[in-house]
């Protein structure tokens, strides 16, 4: 099937979305909402582009628009441009320092003074969410409506089911999810607020705190693995290498007969 | 010696009728059992009526007539009704079969109805209704204006009928055209007559319903019907009479839907604020069941149909259809991003037809007397009837039912009967809050109230909210009302919409509050057309109307506020002030007493003077005066 991408014919497979077979041709639709391994949830409305069927034209978002027939596509109209402008202006009003927002409002020439700063510490693009339920244990989901929705757990209170895996710190756009390990717990903190906190588990060799206390088979159902990998799990990555650095010289040098070197690490 | 109440046994039916002649046989006999003579008399007890006691007038009335006992020739039948439309008159009620109209009635006058009028068999002049700007008290039904205006097709039974009754639904022909397409029609005649018909969805969008029908039944898999009865707009109330007074009509128009789509699976989605409509939907549901109307094998054919409710938490954005499904599915309500028709993958993923109530209402009589009859009303692009709520600054509040491309000036003035109080219509908002403000004196009076016309002026048709608005109406401060609620039912979840409707309601906040600054009209304008653009589900799309139909019309109201810091309705209190004029005040001291806050001093027979620092601007001497000598400075 063919679509015409910007004033281009280009070769599209029927089902795929626009911002696929836009990437595919080198074409570069912003997105703030939109990671590929995630069903799309079009929120953030910045991929927003124009579609011609016949004489119409509609306004569809990018990144969840399915392609079913022979259509035009025009990423980069000045009234898309426009639009993007104000979306960007609104949306950073909300999250003022982040790098994202700044970069795109370069590209699209936003007045960042025009609204008053209002701090949100986030733009409501539910990446984080998506992903917890997707990868980590559904913490998160958004709560409220209209100018009170945002990213909570459960009634509010600080989430124990969560499994520290940290993806949502890892997925947000704005850096505002941040994970910080303290003495035995592991604490999720989004905008600023405790969302969860888990306890870590001590290394059976040094003692120290590492990963979080989960149960492991729930991750490994979701990761599709059939059961949970011999590894040693009561050893911190730490220990971990260094008795098998300790096995790997004792049963590859010994032999050799090395003399330790003066002052060094043999007991 | 009294006759025997009439509301003798109804004649019996099997557990379920076993084929289409049994009902019409029952129905027939009902029918003879009912003399048209016989006196009956109809107390609404529509949410409106209920509000002002209608249910205790109910009461008083029975207990007045059982009173009186043998002095009463013929028992009259008391029947608690829906809502009959002219709300502003409630409590009201009328008395068949001569069609008297008494209105304003409380409980405390039952007695006096009884004497007077059910054994003395006269009229009661102060309960009969006066038009305003008339002396002549009007006594029936068919005389006054307001009722004799309309053309009620869906209302045709609200008002007329016991709603918890379903024998008097059948008496008035409820289910005819249900059985019309379930012996005489297969489901695609079924379909091509709605098509025939050209009806249009009545919850906004106006959508072909045949249309919308036909691509639901080439869908395979399990369908579904739903009706959307969440009716979100603020001050509409036409699905909840609807559902309320005459339910079994929506019924039997889902039903008739099922029966051409086959589908076997009905859901009622009604929002939460509606516990009446709730009450009769689920007590006519129970009989028509009981009856084998609805239910498995309809009337002995293979044709089944369950139907149940499900109520909504009243969140305005559930009214939009995909947000309606997932919360009828159990989660958020939240309108969902996808590219993909309910008609194709709607409720649980299925083929789903969502239509309004009043859609469904029209169905049967279509389906009846066919779909050609029904283009003979109405207009060419707007076929049928509209109902309205009617409400704000227009004598008859209510409910009212005109042929589609009626003019404004025949709903406002012939049936709404105009404006209080002298004063200027100024505007007429229709739509809802995503509808748009439509100026008055200027040209449009005489537009003819239909789906595209209205789009074309900036407004639409929504699903009938109509709110009339006087000169005193500040067109800056309805549009920041509008706005303000939506931000309240925003879902929030897409950025245009809940960003673009915050700032605007903040500039608007500050125009009202004589904030504004040069320039905030042209940044409604940029943020308005954005959001309008820009959001994804039809919230956010029409968002924006309320602010851009008023810039539109009323962009010297704006500057007003922006550039003088004056409100010239005298509605935005910061922004304007009171004063006598001395040429016309005869110092006749009205003002003087009507003022709570003592603000207001002269000498009799000598031009009044307002003390500013003391008016708090609450309008009582502006409304008082009789000589319009207090000015909106
Ligand atoms: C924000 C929003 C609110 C809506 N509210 C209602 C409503 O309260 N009742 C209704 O029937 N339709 C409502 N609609 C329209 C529905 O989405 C849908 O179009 C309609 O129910 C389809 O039925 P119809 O074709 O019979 O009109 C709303 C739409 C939007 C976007
Ligand atoms: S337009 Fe508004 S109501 Fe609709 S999805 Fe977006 S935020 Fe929600
Ligand atoms: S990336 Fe498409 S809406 Fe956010």
């Amino acid at each position: 099937m063919k679509v015409i991408l910007d004033g281009k014919e280009v070769d599209a497979e029927a089902g795929r979305t626009i911002l696929e077979v836009a990437r595919a041709n080198g074409v570069d639709i912003p997105t703030l909402c939109h990671v590929p391994a995630l069903e799309p949830a079009a929120m953030c409305r910045l991929c927003t582009v124009e579609l011609v069927e016949g004489r119409r034209s509609r306004l569809v978002t990018a990144c969840n628009f399915p392609l079913r027939g022979e259509v035009e596509i025009k990423t980069d109209t000045p009234r898309l441009r426009k639009g993007r402008k104000v979306l960007i202006e609104l949306l950073h009003t909300r999250c003022p320092d982040s790098v994202v927002l700044k970069e795109l409002a370069e590209r699209y020439g936003a007045d960042l003074a025009r609204f008053p700063d209002d701090n949100k510490d986030c733009v409501v693009c539910g990446l984080c969410v998506r992903v917890c339920e997707r990868i980590g244990a559904n913490v998160l989901a958004l709560s409220g409506r209209g100018v009170e929705i945002r990213v909570n757990t459960s009634f509010g209170r600080t989430a124990r089911h969560c499994i520290g895996c940290g993806a949502c710190a890892q997925i947000c756009p704005v850096e505002k999810i941040r994970i910080r390990d303290e003495e035995a717990e592991r604490v999720v903190i989004v905008c600023g607020r405790e969302a969860a906190r888990i306890p870590l588990r001590p290394c059976s060799s040094c003692g120290k705190p590492f990963g979080p206390v989960i149960d492991l088979s729930l991750v490994m159902e979701r990761a599709g693995e059939a059961q949970v990998p011999a590894f040693n799990l009561l050893v911190c990555p730490a220990c971990s290498r260094r008795s098998h650095a300790r096995r790997l010289a004792e049963r590859h040098f010994e032999q050799y007969d090395i003399e330790p070197a003066p002052g060094g690490g043999a007991e | 010696m009294a006759t025997a109440p009439r509301a003798a046994a109804a004649p019996s039916y099997a557990k379920k009728f076993a084929c289409a002649g049994e009902l019409e046989q029952y129905r027939q006999a009902l029918i003879e059992r009912t003399d048209p003579a016989a006196p009956r008399i109809l107390v609404c007890c529509g949410t409106g009526c209920k509000a002002v006691g209608s249910l205790d007038l109910l009461e008083a009335m029975k207990g007045a007539v059982s009173a009186a006992g043998a002095q009463v020739r013929v028992m009259p039948e008391i029947k608690r009704t829906g809502c009959h439309g002219f709300c502003s008159r409630g409590p009201l009620m009328s008395f068949q079969p001569e069609n008297l109209f008494y209105q304003r009635v409380q409980p405390a006058d039952a007695e006096e109805i009884v004497r007077e009028t059910i054994l003395g068999g006269k009229r009661v002049q102060k309960f009969l209704y006066t038009p305003p700007g008339s002396k002549e008290p009007i006594a029936t039904v068919d005389e006054i204006p307001f009722f004799a205006k309309q053309t009620k097709l869906v209302l045709k039974r609200v008002g007329r009928i016991d709603p918890f009754d379903i024998n008097d639904a059948l008496v008035h022909g409820a289910y005819k055209g249900l059985v019309k397409a379930l012996t005489e029609m297969t489901p695609a005649q079924v379909i091509e007559e709605i098509k025939t018909s050209r009806l249009r969805g009545r919850g906004g969008g106006g959508f072909p319903a045949g249309v919308k029908w036909e691509s639901c039944a080439k869908q395979p898999g399990r369908h579904y019907i739903i009706c959307n009865g969440d009716e979100g707009d603020p001050g509409a109330f036409m699905d909840a009479s609807v559902m309320e007074g005459d339910p079994h009509a929506v019924i039997e128009g889902m039903a008739i839907a099922a029966y051409a789509i086959g589908s076997d699976r009905g859901f009622f989605y009604v929002r939460f604020e509606y516990p009446l409509a709730v009450q009769t939907l689920t007590r006519a549901i129970r009989q028509a069941e009981e009856m084998g109307l609805i239910g498995e094998n309809v009337l002995g054919t293979r044709f089944t149909f369950k139907v149940s409710i499900s109520t909504g938490a009243g969140a305005f954005v559930c009214g939009e259809s995909s947000a309606l499904m997932s919360s009828l599915e159990g989660k958020v309500g939240r309108p969902r991003p996808k590219y993909i028709r309910s008609t194709e993958r709607g409720f649980r993923d299925s083929p789903s037809n969502l239509n309004n109530v009043e859609t469904y209402a029209n169905v049967p009589e279509i389906i009846l007397r066919g779909g050609a009859w029904y283009t003979g009303i109405g207009t060419e692009r707007s076929t049928g009837t509209k109902v309205f709520s009617l409400t704000g600054n227009v004598h008859n509040v209510g409910l009212v039912e005109v042929p589609m491309g009626s003019s404004l000036r025949e709903i406002v003035y012939g049936i709404g009967g105009g404006i209080p109080n002298r004063k200027e219509l100024k505007a007429v908002q229709t739509g809802g809050p995503s509808g748009g403000c439509i100026p008055i004196p200027k040209k449009f009076l005489d537009i003819n109230v239909g789906f595209g016309r209205l789009a074309e002026i900036g407004s639409m048709m929504g699903s009938g909210g109509m709110i009339v608005m006087d000169e005193n109406t500040c067109m800056v401060e309805v549009s920041r009302y509008f706005i303000s609620f939506l931000v309240g039912e925003s879902c929030g979840q897409c950025a245009p919409c809940r960003e673009g409707l915050t700032r605007m309601k903040e500039i608007l906040t500050r125009i009202t509050r004589g904030e504004g600054r040069p320039g905030d009209v042209e940044l409604l304008e940029e943020i308005g057309t954005f959001t309008n653009s820009f959001s994804l589900c039809g919230l956010g799309t029409s968002s924006a109307n309320p602010v851009l139909s008023t810039i539109r019309y009323f962009r010297e109201e704006y500057d007003a506020h922006i550039r003088d810091k004056k409100c010239p309705s005298g509605v935005c209190k910061p922004l304007f002030y009171y004063e006598i004029d001395p040429a016309t005040c005869t110092g006749c001291g009205l003002c003087r007493v009507k003022c709570p806050a003592k603000a207001i001093a002269g000498e009799k027979k000598k031009p009044h003077t307002i003390h500013q620092d003391l008016c708090i601007k609450c309008m009582e001497c502006y409304k008082n005066c009789k000589f319009t000598s207090i000015r909106i400075m």
